[in-house]
């Protein structure tokens, strides 16, 4: 995490208080304790010593360290626990609301959590009010959540039955559950007995799940980062093209693209890669005469055999 | 080498908590390295404002002081600026930790960490994996739109603001003047309730469709803020969620399933089809067309319409 001095303002002010109850802590506790890198508390342990009440007088803190306990010489009295700042509040009550909304969260957690939300509302005092100026909300299917939470804790198998909106079809599979994450939707990551591959499943398409007795046993995996986002496309995937008119705007609102091009009419030139065009193809039917497929070919025409052969069905209408 | 704004920030909070009594700026200045390496009487003054007003931003009470010379002091009192006592047990701190972690906006995820180390300062109990994975449960808030940032600090301290705003069909964004209640995080994107201030009513937006930036208006609201600001309802509707009717379709067996998982009654027909009564709201007409020939709908005669206009749409491609 790259610091900006504000945050480091932030940390060091907590930091002379927290030192000055902990004479001669082990560096590597500390930068436990503020969640930061050792180097980051290296280079606070840096700063600090230049810093006081009077550069002139000398009234600076006698911090230092040699690399693994950390001792101040003169601790004094400025270093009290400092109340929160209304950014601090918010984010802290904010995100704890929200998680504590997760229908599938343990309900030992949800306690401790609500205990947590009401005793720091109480500590944050006024600052506190603007908190309910932001909120957010999970979205998670409560028993399936439930499912996968309790076959990650005893590491168990599990069987789904998942719908795929790009192929309109329920399939069943065995999956060895790895992770547990919500953005926006929640999610669980698994490795997939059926493809042997690593999959994600939204649980809101979950249409049964069941644990089984065999322990999962997923391999190795180094952890996505979704700090990128959930979708990652790979530089090989086929290319689509979608040309919206203004009423299909949103398409680039809601599918991660990499171009996106004004066009005259106040419409947009969509390009997208994914593995699987033919996935697209509910897109196409949904975007009626607010946009049309110019690539791949396959793709359009498609679309276009599922509309004359859905129109059949309507009297006179073809 | 210029101070590092870090260092003068922190000698500042030192100096104006370390105080009995209002300093002034004259005597700040001489204390403070920083600002004696000032090249003028304005760089110093302006940076003094600054970090003052960054201070306050982390959370200091500074309060400004007339002493009996005419001269402004200031001095960040203890006792407005202690934390109150707060015991938290070792489940609360696990529970704390990790919801400080729900946060991808930067400024917010500073904010929370910041807070999680002022109680940990205070006491607060270290768990053994604080900062690691409590639950299975990776919670994350996402936050890609550029206009969160200002739009949080302007419902924060009430500002009204303007910015352009692009709705979902229109080609051309369009100037919009409003009193931002609050921000509220659904499925994913951000939306903002407020007063418009042209259209003299309450209106949602949503964060993705504002193009450009987000500016601060002086004054303050002229509307009052609700008790209850319900964005939900009002994105929930946008979605079709909120259906008045219902609508009667045949759906061919073992397609479909979200409609069926939605369906009020389910009726065989025979030769791989089904007969299912679903709830009618907007957008619905959109939604069925996307399965193509495995659906066919008996009625409503407008849905019906709706349905058939647009696959002919595509049809004619």
């Amino acid at each position: 995490m790259a610091t900006n001095a504000i945050d480091q303002t932030r940390r060091m002010l907590s930091l002379v208080t927290y030192l000055r109850e902990r004479p001669g802590a082990h560096v590597q506790d500390v930068a436990r304790a503020f969640g930061i890198t050792e180097d980051e508390l290296i280079s606070d342990l840096d700063v600090l010593p230049m810093c006081g009440t009077s550069f002139r007088g000398g009234d600076l803190l006698d911090i230092d360290t040699d690399g693994d306990r950390i001792w101040w010489h003169n601790a004094d009295d400025v270093a009290e626990p400092l109340r929160l700042a209304a950014d601090e509040a918010t984010a802290l009550l904010v995100a704890a609301r929200a998680v504590a909304t997760l229908p599938g969260l343990r309900e030992s957690d949800r306690q401790a959590l609500l205990r947590a939300t009401a005793k720091l509302e109480t500590a944050a005092g006024e600052v506190g009010a603007a908190s309910s100026r932001l909120s957010v909300t999970f979205e998670s299917e409560g028993g399936v959540f439930a499912e996968v939470d309790r076959a990650i804790s005893e590491r168990r198998r599990l069987w789904l039955r998942y719908y795929s909106p790009a192929r309109d079809e329920l399939t069943e599979r065995e999956v060895d559950p790895i992770r547990l994450f919500a953005v926006g939707h929640t999610y669980m990551e698994a490795w997939c007995r059926s493809s042997e591959d690593r999959r994600t499943f939204r649980l809101d398409r979950v249409a049964e799940i069941r644990l089984l007795d065999e322990p999962a046993a997923p391999p190795e995996l180094e952890l996505r980062d979704l700090s990128a986002g959930l979708v990652q496309p790979a530089a090989e995937d086929p290319e689509v093209v979608i040309e919206v008119g203004p009423g299909g705007r949103w398409v680039a609102e809601y599918y991660p693209h990499d171009r996106a091009e004004e066009l005259p009419d106040g419409g947009l030139r969509i390009s997208l890669r994914t593995p699987d065009p033919a996935s697209l193809r509910r897109l196409a039917l949904r975007l009626g005469r607010e946009g049309r497929i110019v690539s791949p070919p396959e793709l359009a025409e498609s679309a276009r055999d599922a509309a004359r052969a859905a129109l059949a069905a309507y009297d006179g209408a073809a | 080498m210029a101070i590092a704004k870090a260092e003068r920030l922190m000698n500042l909070a030192l100096c104006l908590l370390g105080t009995r009594r209002p300093l002034s700026k004259r005597e700040l200045r001489g204390s403070i390295e920083a600002y004696l390496e000032a090249a003028s009487d304005d760089a110093f003054n302006r940076m003094f404002e600054r970090d003052k007003d960054d201070l306050r931003e982390l959370g200091l009470v500074i309060e400004t002081v007339e002493n009996l010379d005419g001269d402004t002091g200031y001095l960040a009192r203890r006792d407005s600026n202690r934390l109150p006592p707060i015991t938290l047990d070792a489940e609360e701190a696990a529970a704390l930790g990790l919801a400080a972690k729900v946060w991808q906006q930067a400024r917010l995820a500073g904010a929370a960490s910041g807070a999680l180390q002022k109680l940990r300062a205070a006491g607060m109990p270290e768990t053994e994996d604080a900062y690691e994975v409590h639950s299975a449960l990776e919670p994350r808030i996402p936050v890609h739109e550029a206009a969160f940032e200002p739009l949080m600090l302007a419902c924060r301290d009430r500002r009204p603001v303007t910015f352009d705003y692009r709705k979902a069909n229109a080609a051309q964004p369009e100037q919009r003047q409003v009193e931002p209640w609050t921000l509220e995080c659904w499925r994913g994107h951000w939306y903002l309730a407020g007063w418009d201030r042209e259209r003299g009513a309450e209106r949602v937006f949503r964060l993705s469709r504002i193009t450009g930036k987000v500016r601060s208006r002086a004054g303050a609201f002229t509307a009052e803020v609700p008790d209850v600001v319900t964005v939900r309802e009002t994105v929930e509707s946008w979605a079709g969620e909120t259906a008045t009717r219902t609508a009667l379709i045949r759906l061919r067996t073992d397609s479909g399933y979200p409609l069926r998982a939605r369906a009020l009654s389910v009726r065989e027909l025979g030769n791989g089809w089904e007969e299912l009564e679903i709830p009618y709201g907007h957008g619905l007409d959109a939604w069925l067309v996307e399965f193509g020939p495995d659906v066919v709908v008996t009625g409503p005669e407008d849905l019906r319409a709706d349905v058939v206009d647009r696959l002919r749409a595509v049809a004619k491609d």
